[in-house]
């Protein structure tokens, strides 16, 4: 048997070797299922791209050029074998290739999420561990209304409220989104402030809801009342002991929230018109783009399972007993 | 059984007993609120639309004239409902799969892991969004759509609960002791799980109310001229800037339906504890 | 311009510029003065439309969505316009045209137009872009109009002869609209290289569109902006709040709801431009129950139009008569009794037709405007007389090629066309592939070819009176109203006037405003 502390390198290094692998499982089977239904979608892209005018000739024609004519299996092989590569494909939709249109909206929507996140899990757990710390006083019970009146709203009325109020009214910052290359560093800042403010407030509220929730679980095991019987300070229980035993669900929980934070900001891209990744996803539904739905959809994946990774890697650090 | 309930409520702090009278108030107007409707919901009452409080419409009107009260009665029906099977449907799936995860282990887990883990990280109301375009939109799809993305939320959650408890000595002793795994799971497991959980559940059915609300906006949701309690908002987005009550009613409608929720959980999570 | 014809369109044009005087009424200060800035130092501004996708082009034969239209427009030229609300073709790459039997025209090019490139504009340019609508695969839109080209021939370096498959008055106003704009010859993939009044900077499929001015453009002191940006904000509310608060200039395509939110904000203006734009209910003919003509007059006379236009458009839609031609149109047959919301005929009606208690489903979508508000309606004023509308609203999202005309009773919507004929023969006629409600009138496809070719105009308006009481009678759609074209954008952005084709003046506007500060 290997020493303490190198067992739980090792384990993680395991562990990680063996996400990789599940990562690809899970990556092939949200490519079947996203395979799967969007057959049950009527229509086909020829169709959708030319429209209600479109005459049975030129439908037949663009079938033919942009390959749909060969059986939907083997389309998706090709693609499959070409992913495999590292090749997303191409859109007949877009006429470029598949990276090129996701180039350009990749980093807006990992800037979004990384600023949104930047502010919404500070925040987070400082109301969730001070609520679950002061239990039954008046800071928890205002912390509580406050997290559960945000969640209580609708994301597009808080976000609406946000753009009457700031933009609208006050004339500080832009209602929509103008991300563009162009553009300097505070012009940016200034146009996603408002998408970043609201994205955050829809993720803070349940982040530090279940902060508190696993916390106050751990405070009420006997060995806190053990510890405080022994006289070792509450702060320090609070960091050693609760917060590793907290620690798994807690971190769980964020990383959820926080993988909402790109396929789910669909209605924060709309409202704000952003260039994100979640509205090219409806896009190429609507459009039938096949190459471009499976490759937004092989992004969100994996953005959610590097996020799953590092929640179970976290967890394992900080709790001795799965570390073992 | 209702004596009990009273006394619960009873021993409950106030802000327990706001959560208890909110859900039960939302309980009734759902399952009574449609019979004690002043008119039909699809019904053009009025010329003037987004108007006022007044004698024959206690709510004002809607963008088309129709009278909010009637249509917010209705909406709660719809809203409550929904919300409270598919929060209990994806409760009980997910948390049957997480116990059968932590227990099996192996193979077990891995293959339930990944196919929860499919679903998840398709975004959910963009999935919802395909397979309405594919199946048309119905009330059943709503609820299948709504409980399918909460399920593997909840399995997360209910798996990390249960593993930590898997790995704790007592749920070892009674293993040594040959106890199976239905007995693990029902007696050893799930009693020490069951708080978060419904915290969980709380907060599923508060997600819920809200994805729909989310579908909603996205053009998805109960068919015409009905309307669920997020259908309302968006509908009456309009009226915002004037302050229209067509759109304040049902916002303030969902804000205490949750909020109430959420109190009543949490008063029942101390209750329980203590 | 000679020739008998152009008596007759000067006439047609002068008769619709009083029809719309009238009816296209602007909210503007300004909105019909002429927009000719000649200190052409004007503005930079960000305009906002509805629509976009990853499938946004610069391909004008395959324009398709608003953000499309409005793009080719400041990139590209025709060979006629449509500038103002007579609807008249007006010269644009074209200096003038004529024809004798209406069967082959001449085009005569203006001399000296540049592309973006400084390559010289010549017949060459306009035959390439004319003849490539009749590839099946480049996918044109105007793929059967275009098949009434039974040729199209360079006539020297500056001239164009078009010949027709038969005898139509109304090609100059066919070639103004953006699909029929000119590329370069041989531009297979056309790449915004133009002769319109602006250049390319940057295209972003689904994003953005940048044009700067052409300081070479070939109309004396146009364009007077700098710069547009175009945008899309599909979001109806967002799209509004961009306006407000200053991040665009101008928008299109406003709900009625919203203009009293422009009305109120002080440095903001309204353009309401009355359209033939609509949003009908159809009803299948070639299936039952739907086919019942008791069925037809029933619903014809459950509808309250003034509602609908109250509620729905806030009073700015025009009522409608169950036929396509708008009181505004010079065509109008203004002698055909308005049907209106009748409760007791309807019921009669529908005992009638014995579908009484029936429960019938109804589509509708997004995808319509109006359509699922429409249909709550139907089903409200349904239920008073025993009909059982069942509302299924369906997603946007591919509801045209599933649910429109699929079902016996479904929403259809049809933009604004040039002509009376373009319409009718587009969704009336009873070969036509849009026939929405797949009805059958041997005498009205008579009339409709009878009316294209005929050459004196009082006849011809008898000839399309006809036509509109037979699709008011018997055709088995019911039009509630015609609904208006609103813009709206900041006051110092002038020279905006309604063009019924589309909002922003057609999709024209940006050769044509400027900028005040």
């Amino acid at each position: 048997m290997a020493a303490q502390g190198s067992s739980g390198v090792k384990n993680i290094a395991k562990i990680v070797a063996k996400r990789v692998v599940s990562a690809f499982i899970t990556l092939f089977l949200v490519s079947a299922v996203i395979f799967t239904i969007s057959g049950l979608l009527p229509g086909d892209a020829a169709q959708e791209l030319l429209g209600q005018s479109a005459t049975q000739e030129q439908v037949e024609a663009l079938r033919e050029e942009m390959g749909l004519n060969r059986p939907a299996l083997v389309r998706y092989g090709d693609w499959l074998t070409a992913i495999v590569k590292g090749d997303p494909g191409y859109s007949y939709v877009a006429n470029m290739p598949v990276s090129q249109i996701i180039s350009t909206r990749l980093p807006n929507t990992l800037l979004l999420a990384a600023l949104a996140t930047l502010v919404s899990v500070p925040l987070a757990l400082l109301i969730g561990i001070t609520a679950a710390i002061r239990r039954g006083t008046t800071v928890d019970r205002s912390l509580n209304i406050l997290t559960l009146s945000l969640v209580a709203m609708p994301e597009f009325l808080i976000a609406t409220l946000f753009v009457l109020a700031f933009s609208v009214k006050l004339l500080w910052l832009p209602s929509i989104a103008l991300v563009s290359p162009e553009a300097t560093w505070s012009e940016t800042m200034r146009s996603i402030a408002l998408p970043v403010l609201s994205l955050a407030v829809v993720v803070v509220a349940q982040m530090a809801r279940m902060t508190r929730a696993a916390v106050a679980d751990q405070l009420d095991r006997p060995y806190v009342e053990m510890a405080r019987l022994k006289g070792v300070p509450f702060p320090r229980i609070v960091l050693q002991h609760v917060m590793p035993n907290a620690v798994g669900p807690v971190i769980n929980a964020m990383a959820l929230s926080l993988s909402y934070l790109m396929g789910g900001a669909i209605i924060v891209e709309t409202i704000f018109n952003y260039p994100g990744l979640a509205s090219l996803m409806v896009n190429a539904v609507t459009s039938r783009d096949m190459a471009l739905l499976q490759s937004c959809a092989m992004i969100f994946c994996a953005a959610y399972l590097a996020m799953m990774l590092v929640a179970d890697i976290v967890a394992i650090l900080a709790n001795p007993r799965l570390r073992a | 059984m209702i004596s009990r309930i009273a006394s619960g409520v009873r021993t409950m702090p106030l802000s327990g007993q706001i959560g208890f009278g909110l859900v039960v108030f939302w309980l009734l107007a759902a399952v009574f609120g449609p019979v004690v409707a002043p008119y039909s919901v699809g019904a053009f009452v009025d010329d003037e639309v987004f108007a006022g409080l007044s004698a024959s419409f206690p709510l004002g009107t809607d963008y088309l004239g129709r009278d909010v009260l009637s249509r917010v009665l209705w909406g709660a029906r719809y809203t409550v409902f929904i919300a409270l099977a598919a929060a209990m449907l994806a409760v009980f799936i997910g948390t049957s799969f997480a116990l059968l995860a932590s227990l099996r282990g192996g193979w077990t887990d891995e293959l339930i892991s990944r196919a929860m883990d499919t679903l998840i990280s398709i975004p959910s109301k963009i999935f919802a969004l395909v397979l309405v375009a594919a199946f048309g939109s119905s009330l059943g799809l709503l609820l299948v759509i709504t409980a399918i993305t909460y399920v593997p939320g909840n399995f997360r959650i209910a798996r990390a609960l249960a593993m930590n408890l898997v790995a704790l000595d007592f749920v070892q002793v009674a293993r040594a002791r040959g106890e199976g795994p239905v007995h693990l799971a029902t007696r050893e497991i799930l009693p020490n799980m069951i708080h978060p959980l419904l915290a969980d559940m709380g907060l599923r059915f508060v997600f819920i109310v809200l994805l729909l609300s989310g579908l909603s906006f996205l053009g998805l949701g109960v068919q015409p001229p009905h309307a669920d309690l997020g259908s309302l908002v968006r509908e009456n987005l309009t009226g915002l800037t004037e302050g229209a009550l067509a759109i304040i009613v049902p916002a303030i409608a969902i804000a205490t339906l949750t909020v109430g929720a959420n109190l009543l959980i949490d008063a029942l999570q101390k209750g329980g504890r203590s | 311009m000679t020739g008998s014809i152009i008596t007759r369109r000067a006439l047609i044009g002068a008769g619709i510029a009083g029809g719309a005087g009238l009816a296209a009424w602007s909210l503007t200060r300004d909105g019909g003065a002429p927009s000719s800035s000649r200190n052409g130092s004007g503005g930079n501004i960000r305009v906002a439309a509805p629509s976009a996708s990853t499938a946004d082009t610069l391909d004008p034969a395959k324009g398709g969505l608003s953000t499309d239209y409005v793009r080719h427009f400041m990139l590209y030229n025709g060979l006629t316009t449509i500038d103002d609300g007579s609807l008249a073709p007006h010269p644009s790459l074209a200096e003038s045209w004529e024809s004798t039997d209406r069967v082959t025209w001449h085009f005569r090019l203006r001399k000296g137009v540049r592309f973006h490139d400084g390559s010289e504009l010549t017949s060459a340019d306009v035959v390439f872009s004319l003849r490539r609508h009749a590839v099946p695969a480049l996918g044109s839109k105007m793929a059967t109009i275009a098949e009434q080209f039974a040729s199209v021939r360079a006539d020297g370096r500056h001239g164009v002869t078009i010949e027709l498959t038969g005898a139509n008055a109304d090609l100059p106003t066919i070639l103004a609209q953006s699909h029929f704009l000119i590329v370069k010859d041989g531009a297979d993939k056309p790449d915004g290289n133009g002769t319109g009044p602006f250049r390319l900077q940057q295209f972003s499929p689904g994003v953005r569109t940048l044009v700067v001015k052409n300081g070479e453009y070939w109309y004396p002191g146009r364009p007077a902006l700098n710069s547009i940006e175009l945008i899309s904000i599909p979001d109806e509310v967002s799209r509004v709040n961009a306006l407000l608060s200053g991040d665009v200039q101008l928008v299109m395509a406003l709900n009625p709801r919203s203009t009293r939110r422009i009305e109120n904000a002080p440095g903001h203006d309204l353009m309401i431009t009355p359209s033939s734009l609509y949003t009908d209910l159809i009803m299948r003919q070639d299936t039952m129950p739907t086919g019942n003509p008791h069925f037809v007059q029933a619903i014809k006379h459950l509808v309250d139009r003034p509602l609908v236009n109250r509620s729905l458009f806030r009073n700015t839609a025009t009522i409608a008569n169950d036929h396509p031609i708008p009181p505004f149109h010079p065509f109008y047959n203004a002698e055909i009794p308005q049907n209106t919301l009748d409760l007791d005929k309807a019921r009669w009606h529908l005992q009638q037709s014995g579908l009484s208690g029936v429960r019938l489903p109804v589509y509708a979508s997004q995808a319509a405007e109006g359509s699922v508000d429409m249909a709550s309606i139907m089903q409200e004023f349904g239920s008073r007389v025993g009909l059982n509308l069942a509302v299924n609203r369906v997603p946007a999202d591919g509801y045209w090629s599933t649910h429109w005309m699929r079902h016996p009773l479904s929403f259809g919507n049809t933009n604004p066309r040039p002509t009376a004929d373009l319409v009718f023969s587009l969704f009336y006629q009873s070969s036509a592939d849009w026939n929405e409600s797949g009805w059958k009138d041997e005498r009205f496809d008579r009339l409709l070819v009878e009316a294209r070719g005929e050459p004196d105009d009082l006849r011809r308006k008898d000839l399309y009176g006809e036509m509109q009481r037979i699709v008011h009678d018997k055709c088995g759609v019911m039009i509630p109203v015609f609904i208006s074209l609103i813009d709206a954008f900041d006051k110092r952005l002038k020279g905006m006037r309604p063009v019924p084709l589309g909002g922003f003046m057609g999709y024209r506007f940006s050769e044509y405003v400027r900028w005040e500060d």
